[in-house]
């Protein structure tokens, strides 16, 4: 497949610019391109010629990416501040999806669990939360990996925003303390807690393993695409 | 074989007058509007003509221009029209270029005190 323009994305998205705003400066620059050829056969060119002189009309890559990155506009968050969006933002949201994983277990036990029925919607819902508190830390790495994917970003802060959500997801512990009453029992959040050293870095290793190799590993198979 | 050459600069300031003002009554898409320049310029103007969309993106963040996709011809084109604020932001341009155009064609010309510039 025809790819004129590969160059011109590559580099633009390693100089920051949003993928959305390279996505649509391509799609534009070709059927600009389609335009400019149909017109050059039009007046008599051949097709190798049509095609070299649309290419020499639309610009040279040099000033196609100039001329997009000179629009700072156009720079992508993750270009911006990637410490905000590597670092600072999958933390926080790790520590939102924890806090709606507390809400979600702690749900069901809001009522007195005077039947079956009940202590067993109870349980469901606490298996929905540690399917977010488990699930969270993968789910973000994964968003991670995406985004730097995308923006074609240099490993040091995606590398760093994997880490950190590895190694608090694995060594902080949300505990749940059971209690028991006339009507029945239930259960309330018991704090956070820190993890035994070994357990908590296999842990992070493991989840570092599942979600920053498939980053790395495109990495590796990018680099070689240019 | 002979091509065209291009000016990658474009004139800093002058694409989004022209812009503007092609597009006041007629919403156009990049090509058209890149013909457009050229054939009501005769050629003066010539730019690498990928470089207009840039400055139409830039336009249109700015809420200069608005887009919207059209079919044409089996072909999605991206069109591009003149909002309020692109109108007014025309007629800022036209003022400061009219000035600058006429201050440079006085120097040029000798003005009221001076002479022309051999």
């Amino acid at each position: 497949m025809e790819r004129p323009f590969h160059e011109l994305r590559e580099r633009l998205l390693r100089a920051g610019a949003a993928p959305r705003h390279v996505t649509r400066y391509m799609t534009e620059l070709a059927d600009h391109l389609a335009d400019l050829r149909a017109e050059e056969e039009l007046a008599g060119r051949s097709r190798e010629d049509a095609k070299s002189a649309a290419m020499v009309r639309l610009g040279r890559i040099d000033d196609l990416f100039k001329a997009m990155t000179e629009q700072r506009n156009f720079q992508s968050w993750c270009a911006r501040v990637p410490w905000a969006t590597f670092g600072l933002a999958p933390v926080l949201i790790l520590a939102g999806a924890w806090f709606v994983a507390v809400m979600v277990s702690l749900s069901g036990f809001n009522t007195p669990l005077t039947s079956a029925d009940r202590f067993a919607f109870a349980m469901y819902r606490v298996r929905i939360g540690g399917l977010l508190y488990f699930g969270a830390p993968i789910l973000i790495n994964w968003a991670i990996g995406l985004f730097a994917a995308r923006q074609r970003f240099r490993a040091v802060w995606p590398t760093v925003g994997l880490v950190a959500i590895a190694l608090f997801s694995s060594t902080l512990r949300l505990r749940f303390t059971g209690f028991a009453s006339e009507l029945g029992g239930g259960m309330r959040f018991g704090g956070i807690s820190i993890a035994a050293i070994p357990e908590g870095l296999l842990s992070a290793l493991v989840i570092l393993l599942l979600t920053a190799l498939p980053y790395f590993i495109w990495r590796l198979h990018n680099s070689r695409s240019i | 074989m002979a091509v065209r050459e291009s000016n990658p600069n474009f004139m800093n300031g002058v694409p989004e007058l022209l812009i503007l003002r092609l597009l006041k009554h007629k919403e156009m898409y990049g090509y058209e509007i890149v013909q457009a320049i050229r054939n009501r310029s005769d050629s003066v103007i010539s730019v690498g003509e990928g470089v207009v969309y840039p400055v139409l993106h830039g336009l249109e963040r700015d809420g200069a221009l608005r887009s919207r996709r059209r079919p044409v011809k089996g072909r999605s084109r991206i069109y591009y029209a003149v909002t309020p604020r692109g109108l007014r932001r025309l007629v800022d341009l036209s003022i400061i270029w009219t000035n600058l155009a006429g201050a440079i064609r006085q120097i040029l010309t000798g003005g009221k005190n001076g002479e022309a510039i051999p």
